[in-house]
């Protein structure tokens, strides 16, 4: 007997001890599985090449088409494989549920910052891996036209000119460029991909400068104390093709760089977490936060632009911490910092707001991300159920045709006045009108301006573990991080208002029952006492 | 007052185990559900899958248990008493009113008990069960099956859980108040040796007597020694209830409807029970003990007698026929009797036995045969008249 009892609690206990081993190494870094990584520490870093030593690097350039074509002599075809990426085309081909096959991309796409490209080609394509992108007229065909260093340069001199179209600015030395080229390193995807929207942080909210050097708690994988990753250690690229995109841009649920690719689809020791990822972004626990060192914009009202200063000049005010407000040229924001992310089911769909659609819908979704709890089995709709997602939402009040309800596209930028340029003539009946008739859209001469949001799912800064969610984050009855999905049934924050009723009755009915039989026993035992001994 | 071993040591340590398990799973389950912060939800969950799958190991032992000690009948639902057992909660509780039901190792459980624990074992520890391994294992898809909500499955798992929680409140309670003190009850599933009323104690020994009668019984049938299996069955009551054999088994004696009579191997009676006295219409015991067995017998009843006696003397038991007995009063009375040694010091110092009445039996078939001998004498007459 004394045996049994031995053996039952040895299990309990070995059970308990088992459970505290997991809690103890979580924090520890090769705790969990990783595949296919390089540790920092195995890498090889030196170059392959030394492009000081080629003679044609260090012919005078007379203009960056002569840099591109020295590029190209050797690196032969590798003009083919940029001129079929995004990179290049600021499009692809998606599928849009209701819409069908549609060519995507930053060259068509409306948002709620910039609003488009269009119109304002000379100054947007700074981020434009190419020279000489001023208007509809920019021959995609010609290798000349490649823009190699902008993202090959290890030198960090090179930059693009300001409403250049993309070319250098002229102070760049080119020799000096073109012979201290690598592999792309975090500042040359940064310089676009954390400036995107006119300021640092202001799209994203999870990509700005303070990663060239960043904290171990603010990004654990770039982390200057640590691994050191750089962008494309992730967003693997094989002939030119990354891996990994955006859903501002894109749609479908493909190409994708993941977090599973290195940790696999079991990363936990703990059997109830690794089954959290069937319906849970690692991303949801593991980025608690975002904007963790810049401010981002979380919203941007265009309706207020066009106030100018008593000299009629654009101007600009900021916030307590340096952030802009307000912009002559732009309207009000709303910057924040170690943002809260907000919380959807998403299942790798998106959609997106077309310039062509009608509105149907306020606030306006720029790009509905699809999913739902009930998106999974028989009702899955893309490769993999749904799963909760930290989202950054922007939102903002943009120019619309209030006739035709449909979103404009306004001219914005030009260097001279008077050609309907809303940042030098702030007028934006004009604005709209030169921008539609570039776009080939209607314009029926009425706009006002209409709420609209616009859904960025977090991907980057991703915390140390020990920073991660806890379970009572979301499992907590009032005010978790999911309060506002409420699809399914979460324990721990719902329940069945007539079951605990029912419960609570029953469980009080006992007690009182109890209560009203001990006084009932007691008194009347008494009484009865009393009456025998009197008779 | 007295005690009366009841409960085995796999059924206490079940028993507790099983209350400290659903307890811990009943705050950590709590937790879960969010009715308050404990040791936190992280290990609320894990300490609660852990306590499931002890429990679970438990339940396969208790279930092992049950079967192989046979202490499954005691859960065989009836509805005898039940309504009685009902009426004494509500009403006689409160007027010091006799338990309509006592506790036996055959029968530990009154007719509510039985009903209410069939029901935990077959219905709500199930359905908990059940519902806390979907729970546990299905609110993702597994092996291709997949519950479109885990709500279903949570509700009918905390539902459990408040019946569970309601039953336990009662429970406890109730074990305050049925026994003979307060925690009487909650000590003898401690120590397994509960206390109880010398009247419920003496139906507690007649219920072990008449079940030890049984299998002797089965065992004489067999052929089987006699002696030693009277010994043996009265060894096994004494080692069931814990009780010295010598002070229960006299009482019962005292108590017993048969008549029992002690004798000396000089053949003086030394002890009779009432229904001993009560057969031979003597007042007292005085007016018997130390008497010569040969007062009551007839000239050569007693030869026969004082055969037997000799041969009980060697140390073999007697299942005798039918005997006459001559009463105090000089009338005639018949029994059956049985004779067996009584050892003290691994020596023979007197013999016993029971008597069972069959005077009416026996009048009963004087009677019988007289009426027949008339019939056959009418019959005769009735012949000759024709003829």
């Amino acid at each position: 007997m004394k045996k049994l009892i031995s053996i039952v609690l040895i299990l309990c206990f070995t059970g308990w001890v088992m459970a505290d081993d997991e809690g103890a190494e979580k924090d520890s870094s090769r705790s969990f599985p990783i595949t296919n990584y390089i540790y920092k520490a195995d890498r090889n870093t030196n170059p392959s090449a030394d492009h000081s030593k080629f003679e044609i690097l260090k012919q005078p350039f007379e203009n960056a088409h002569q840099l591109t074509a020295a590029c190209l002599s050797c690196h032969t075809e590798r003009d083919k494989e940029i001129m079929i990426t995004s990179h290049w085309n600021w499009e692809r081909e998606d599928v849009l549920e209701g819409k069908g096959k549609v060519k995507l991309g930053k060259k068509n796409i409306l948002n709620n910052f910039c609003i488009g490209v269009k119109g304002s080609e000379a100054t947007c394509t700074r981020c434009h891996i190419g020279y000489g992108w001023k208007d509809k007229s920019f021959n995609f065909k010609d290798p000349l036209n490649i823009d190699c260093v902008i993202c090959h340069d290890n030198s960090g001199t090179y930059k693009k000119g300001k409403g250049m179209a993309g070319y250098p600015d002229p102070s760049v030395n080119l020799n000096y460029v073109a012979q201290s080229v690598g592999q792309p390193g975090r500042d040359n995807c940064g310089v676009c991909h954390f400036w995107g929207g006119g300021g640092n942080n202001v799209k994203h909210g999870d990509l700005d400068v303070s990663m060239l050097d960043v904290k171990r708690e603010v990004d654990v994988h770039m982390t200057t104390e640590g691994e050191d990753m750089s962008c494309v250690d992730c967003h693997v690229t094989e002939k030119h093709q990354m891996a990994g995109k955006v859903y501002a841009l894109s749609s479908e649920n493909k190409d994708r760089a993941t977090c599973v690719q290195c940790h696999t689809n079991k990363p936990h020791t703990d059997e109830i977490l690794n089954d959290h990822m069937i319906r849970i972004a690692c991303q949801t626990c593991h980025i608690p936060v975002y904007a963790k060192e810049n401010a981002t914009k979380m919203w941007w009202d265009w309706s207020s632009a066009g106030r100018l200063d008593e000299d009629g000049h654009p101007m600009h005010e900021n916030d307590a911490y340096g952030n802009h407000n307000y912009l002559s040229i732009k309207g009000n924001f709303v910057y924040d910092d170690d943002v809260v992310p907000e919380y959807y089911w998403f299942n790798g769909l998106a959609n997106h707001q077309l310039i062509s659609d009608k509105i149907d819908t306020v606030p306006l979704q720029m790009n509905t991300l699809y999913g739902s709890y009930r998106d999974k089995g028989e009702f899955q709709s893309s490769v993999e159920p749904s799963k909760i997602w930290p989202v950054k939402v922007h939102r903002g009040k943009q120019i619309y045709d209030t006739i035709l309800k449909t979103l404009i596209q306004p001219k914005l930028w030009d260097k001279e006045k008077g050609k309907g340029a809303y940042w030098v003539d702030f007028d934006w009946d004009e604005a709209s009108r030169v921008g539609m008739e570039y776009v080939g859209q209607p314009y029926s001469g009425a706009y006002g301006f209409i709420e609209t949001e616009m859904y960025w799912p977090l991907n980057h800064q991703v915390s140390p573990a020990s920073e991660s969610l806890k379970c009572v984050d979301c499992h907590t009855r009032n005010n978790g991080r999911l309060a506002s999905l409420t699809d399914f049934y979460l324990p721990g924050r719902d329940r069945n208002a007539f079951l605990d009723g029912f419960g609570i009755i029953v469980i009080v009915g006992a007690i009182v029952g109890v209560i009203i039989h001990s006084i009932l026993r007691r008194y009347l035992r008494r009484k009865c006492f009393f009456q025998k001994e009197t008779n | 007052m007295e005690k009366i071993y009841i409960y085995k040591i796999f059924e206490r340590f079940w028993h507790w185990s099983q209350a400290l398990i659903i307890g811990f799973l009943g705050v950590t389950g709590f937790e879960i559900h969010g009715s308050f912060s404990l040791f936190g939800f992280e290990n609320a969950v894990r300490w609660h899958s852990i306590a499931a799958w002890v429990f679970l190991i438990l339940i396969v032992f208790a279930i092992f248990w049950h079967f192989t000690s046979g202490e499954w009948r005691q859960y065989i639902p009836t509805t005898k008493l039940l309504k009685e057992q009902f009426m004494y909660y509500i009403g006689g509780i409160f007027n010091n009113a006799p338990h309509p039901t006592n506790k036996t190792v055959y029968n530990k459980f009154n007719p509510l008990q039985r009903i209410t624990y069939l029901g935990l074992k077959i219905l709500v520890i199930p359905v908990i069960v059940t519902s806390g391994f979907l729970y546990l294992y299905f609110q993702y898809p597994k092996f291709g099956i997949e519950f479109q909500s885990l709500e279903p499955i949570a509700l009918i798992h905390t539902f459990g859980a408040y019946i569970l929680l309601a039953f336990v409140i009662a429970h406890v309670y109730l074990t305050t108040v049925t026994g003979v003190k307060s925690f009487s009850s909650i000590k003898a599933m401690i120590t397994g040796w509960e206390e109880m009323e010398d009247e419920e104690i003496k139906i507690v020994v007649e219920e072990e007597m008449e079940v030890a009668l049984q299998e002797i019984k089965g065992k004489l049938k067999a052929g089987d020694e006699k002696s030693d299996l009277l010994d043996d069955a009265l060894g096994a009551v004494e080692e069931k209830l814990g009780v010295k054999r010598e002070t229960f088994f006299r009482d019962a004696i005292a108590e017993s409807s048969a008549g029992y009579f002690c004798i000396g191997k000089d053949g003086y009676y030394k002890e009779v029970n009432d229904a001993w006295l009560n057969l031979y219409k003597y007042n007292s015991k005085n007016e018997i003990i130390d008497q010569h067995y040969r007062l009551s017998r007839t000239e050569e009843d007693f030869k026969e007698l004082e055969a037997s006696v000799m041969k009980v003397l060697q140390g073999e038991t007697i299942n005798h026929g039918e005997v006459k007995r001559i009463c105090k009063d000089g009338s005639e009375g018949y029994h059956t009797l049985t004779l067996s040694p009584v050892y003290i010091d691994d020596e023979i110092s007197c013999f016993e036995g029971f008597i069972i009445d069959t005077t009416a039996k026996h009048l009963a078939e004087h009677e019988m045969l007289k009426k027949k001998i008339r019939l056959a004498e009418r019959q005769k007459k009735n012949k000759e008249e024709n003829n």
